[in-house]
């Protein structure tokens, strides 16, 4: 939602700064998604004082300017400009179409800001020269005190506070934070003709419990035309098209005070009836968006005597809409039941900002107060008459009280503020006390436990003033299940495996290369992607997709553990997968895993594949073996070792990003010092050139064969670019700079 | 021996575990699908209310859904154990939204949970301002600002100064006396906070990974520089 600075001066008088805004917008709970200000604060008005030409460059002059408080020397290369001139001077820190003013050192003398032109203000086209300013601007003062746009906030408003959906609300809380008073100016009504507006129209509020109370008021001999330039301002400003007088008139008080108004064509209503009801189930209407809506019967809408002529508090309809050629307006202001504008608002898939408010509540003591603004205004700006009188069902509902608990609240925040002080914020924020009660204001929908209370003091008070608390000692916390797991990790891991993660849906396709059974499997009723609806009751596939997606690795050592389901339970397995010319690894490592954790074989399912298998998960490897294991089972009944200690990394890890584009893989063996640090190595190779982003040892050996104390070393090097193909002429001039490198530092040999 | 690697996002939650657990906070898993009672209403999000929009979540065809917050696990924790506790509930969480190089349906939340007798916002203040300075370093600034989520009350979103920029890393509050209810125990006697992160955003920061779909994408290019 998008608010005008300019706009919230209507209900407070306050000069706040940007930063100001921003930080009470912030005490609300709010998010500002971004801000755009007018007229840069450091650009200040300055008075000419004298001009000379720059010595080391004829176009540009040397100005004295004077700021009020001191004079600068602006080096400057307009002509326009004359002794005795006021300019808007920017000063360092101001920012001018996107560039940040310095002081600067232009051709040899120093210039300590710079003077504007038109275009670089915003103000207008014209960028010849220097702005000029009237005479009558005070020197020294902001040249935003007098010119330039508003500042527009956009606000992410949070679901409970909904009332600060208007200028109006967010004024509130500029007026709590500053402890000032809201200005709501009463409205006078004028150029009312002495029949009741109840002689126009009859009514009938057939559910009271989905519409608590109901106003119309009439106006009638109004022009249909454009609104005035100030209004259409404030709309376009705020992200709202003008559409006539009329209409502009309810979106306004929408922005303004944040109650949603409808505007219906009085000759347009049959019988001038209008019945507030629910609608029949066979009833449709077509709403102001040209859609046809089929209605259901829980749904309310505004009826005449025959038909729906709007879905309450949702959208009008096209048979009742103000038009060029509506002479008398029906104007509407209601409260709907939240819950059921909510429903029907989703039954529709139908969300506007009017639904958008009335389901976060509006304030339903200031309807009145609503409507008669809105009338006022549409006679201001549509002439007519205002008929006397508000034809009204019902009555605003009574204000919740609470109970101010005190010392409760003062215990949550660790403060001692007395009870005067606390009321003192509240009053400020709109409620009413009276004895320790507090009667929440009608715009509020959030506080109904003193915990909410709680907040209001809190956040008023200011978070920083909350001192932080050590918690009670306790004992050491016992080690579950997810310690046992870690140190799995941690055993493959030095194993040799890579931990992965996968997503736990399952396609159509995968369904049919593993060969389940579908009626086994959970579905989804939204995926995202339709053909990824069922959720994985093994780990399986995901791991041999991860292996079909990883061609350039020869050799693949995986592993997940993640849950898994079934119709009717979940699970945590853990799951094995290696694929390569070799499967001695996979082996070795399940026998080890089986021994160190004490896990029956009997737990472990092999699953091996068939080079068809395999062709339909797109795995190209000569070997594969996935391991699966339902660890719930294990860990349930086992005791966890209370001595497992969770090891974190010690050395800092790089990460050098993945690219799009191919990577060259070449392989390098060396014959080094038995004692050599590999990481020195693999540290030293990629210093070599950016383009290596990956550096892995697949083999370490030594023996006399290679020399006494000597052991060969063997890399996969990984080249890649971060913008292109790499060509095969750039990976090798590389990799001889990799071997010139290594040779020389360590004294190694190149193994052919 | 060649050594595999330990997923980022794994090492994150268990530096973030080792933390946590000098102040004795148990490490407790829920289940990733769970009843619309679990997920929603006990959390004090029933299904009229416009805050059920602050997340899009994966309806299974039996009713059930897959989990928006670890906070089930919470819940069916608390109605089991007698205060006080402190719980740690790392896990995946789902949301039903496209995804791009910021946004996943899938990501790794790390959420934590003290209930006991007269718990107040300063005991929370003090375990994430000690959870940041030993994430982050001694210096690392923390500051609190009011938001909203259903579950807690007063609610907070909490941001730290890392390399001099402020990020928005935590949503934090007081459990709401109706969650309290809902695990069974009695919001007069017993109040409590409650804290939730992010992980993938964590490590996304940590090591200045461009994507977040990198993390499940299974791609041993990226997996292998941990």
């Amino acid at each position: 939602m998008k608010i005008l600075k300019s706009w919230l001066k209507d209900f407070v008088s306050s000069d706040i700064s940007d930063d100001e805004l921003v930080e009470i917008l912030t005490l609300a709970g709010l998010d500002v998604a971004s801000i755009t200000s007018g007229i840069d604060e450091n650009i200040i008005v300055g008075k000419i004082k004298s001009i000379k030409t720059h010595p080391s460059a004829d176009k540009l002059q040397i100005v004295i300017v004077n700021t009020g408080k001191e004079d600068l020397q602006i080096v400057c290369g307009a002509k326009n400009i004359k002794i005795g001139q006021l300019v808007p001077l920017a000063l360092p820190g101001a920012c001018v179409a996107g560039t940040n003013i310095v002081k600067a050192n232009i051709r040899g003398i120093e210039s300590a800001g710079m003077m504007c032109s038109e275009r670089e203000l915003s103000l207008g086209q014209d960028h010849s020269g220097i702005f000029i300013l009237p005479g009558e601007y005070e020197v020294g003062k902001k040249l935003s005190e007098y010119l330039g746009g508003d500042t527009v906030v956009d606000l992410d408003v949070t679901a409970n506070r909904g009332d600060c959906l208007s200028h109006l609300g967010i004024a509130r809380e500029v007026a709590a934070a500053k402890n000032l008073q809201i200005k709501k100016e009463p409205i006078s009504l004028k150029h009312s003709i002495l029949e009741h507006s109840s002689a126009k129209i009859s009514f009938d509020v057939k559910n009271p419990d989905l519409c608590p109370q109901y106003f119309a008021r009439v106006i009638t001999g109004v022009k249909i035309g454009p609104s005035p330039e100030w209004l259409q301002q404030r709309l376009i400003d705020c992200g709202t098209k003008p559409i006539n007088n009329v209409v502009d008139v309810t979106n306004y008080i929408l922005l303004d005070l944040g109650h949603p108004l409808h505007a219906f064509d009085w000759k347009k209503i049959k019988k001038s009836t209008i019945i507030v009801r629910t609608a029949k189930k066979t009833e449709r209407i077509v709403t102001l968006d040209n859609e046809i809506r089929n209605l259901g019967s829980e749904m309310l809408v505004i009826a005449d005597s025959t038909k729906p002529i709007a879905i309450a508090g949702i959208m009008g309809g096209e048979n009742s809409e103000v038009d060029e050629t509506t002479e008398t307006v029906v104007l509407e202001a209601a409260e709907f039941d939240r819950k059921n504008i909510r429903k029907t608002s989703k039954d529709l898939n139908l969300s506007t900002v009017a639904s958008y408010r009335f389901e976060r509540g509006v304030d339903f003591g200031a309807i009145e107060y609503a409507i008669n603004k809105a009338a006022d205004l549409i006679v201001k700006t549509a002439g007519g008459k205002l008929m006397q009188g508000i034809v009204q069902s019902g009555t605003p509902s009574d204000k919740i009280t609470i109970k101010i608990e005190y010392d409760l609240i003062n215990q949550l925040l660790g403060l001692k503020l007395n009870e005067e002080d606390i009321d003192h914020i509240l009053r400020h924020l709109g409620f009413s006390i009276s004895a320790g009660i507090a009667e929440v204001p009608s715009w509020r929908h959030d506080i109904s436990i003193w915990q909410d209370i709680a907040e209001e003091i809190g956040r008023i008070i200011g978070y920083d003033a909350i001192r932080p608390e050590i918690l009670p000692k306790t004992a050491r916390p016992g080690k579950s299940a997810y310690y046992f797991k870690e140190k799995l990790k941690d055993f493959l891991v030095s194993s040799g495996y890579t931990e992965t993660m996968n997503y736990p849906f399952l396609s159509e396709d995968d369904i049919v290369a593993a060969k389940l059974n579908v009626k086994n499997l959970l579905e989804i009723s939204n995926p995202i992607q339709p053909e990824n609806k069922y959720l994985r009751n093994s780990l399986v596939p995901g791991l041999l997709k991860n292996i079909a997606k990883n061609p350039s690795f020869d050799q693949i050592a995986i592993f997940e553990i993640g849950h898994i389901f079934s119709k009717t339970s979940e699970f945590t397995n853990l799951a094995i997968a290696t694929a390569g010319k070799s499967l001695e690894l996979h082996d070795k490592t399940i026998a080890k895993l089986a021994l160190e954790f004490k896990i029956a074989e009997k737990e472990f399912k092999i699953s091996q594949f068939t080079r068809d298998e395999l062709i339909r998960y797109k795995v190209k490897k000569p070997a594969v073996e996935v391991t699966e294991i339902i660890l719930s089972k294990i860990v349930e009944n086992k005791k966890i070792d209370q001595s497992i200690v969770l090891k974190t990394a010690s050395g800092k890890i790089l990460y050098r990003g993945v690219s799009k584009y191919p990577a060259i893989t070449r392989d390098l063996a060396f014959v080094v010092d038995k004692k050599l640090d590999i990481k020195k190595v693999s540290d030293d190779i990629y210093a070599v050139s950016e383009l290596i982003n990956r550096v892995e040892l697949f083999d370490e050996f030594a023996s006399e064969k290679f020399g006494i104390g000597k052991k060969n070393i063997a890399f996969h090097i990984c080249l890649q670019s971060k913008y292109k193909t790499l060509k095969d002429s750039e990976a090798e001039d590389v990799i001889k700079a990799i071997i010139k490198s290594i040779e020389r530092k360590y004294k190694a040999k190149l193994r052919g | 021996m060649i050594k595999g690697n330990l997923h980022p996002i794994s090492s994150l939650v268990r530096q973030a575990v080792k933390i946590f657990e000098p102040l004795g906070f148990e490490v407790f898993e829920g289940p990733e699908v769970d009843s619309e009672w679990y997920n929603f209403d006990a959390l004090n999000m029933p299904a009229d209310h416009p805050a059920r929009d602050m997340q899009d979540t994966f309806w299974l065809t039996d009713g059930r859904v897959l989990r928006t917050q670890t906070s089930n696990g919470q819940v069916r924790y608390g109605e089991k154990h007698k205060p006080p506790f402190r719980i740690l509930s790392p896990g995946q969480i789902y949301r039903n939204e496209a995804t791009d190089y910021k946004h996943e349906m899938s990501v790794f939340q790390l959420e934590g949970l003290y209930v006991d007798k007269g718990v107040k916002v300063g005991h929370l203040f003090y375990t994430l301002e000690y959870f940041f300075k030993k994430m982050y370093g001694p210096d690392t600034e923390v500051k609190f600002v009011p938001s909203f989520f259903p579950f807690v009350e007063p609610g907070f979103e909490v941001s730290a100064r890392h390399n001099d920029k402020w990020l928005e890393l935590l949503g934090a509050g007081m459990v709401h006396p109706r969650v309290i209810k809902n695990m069974g125990q009695d919001p007069k006697k017993y109040s409590g906070f409650a804290f939730g992160m992010g992980v993938d955003r964590l490590v996304m920061l940590k090591y200045g990974i461009e994507d977040i779909r990198l993390l499940r994408s299974g791609d041993l290019r990226f997996l292998k520089q941990f």
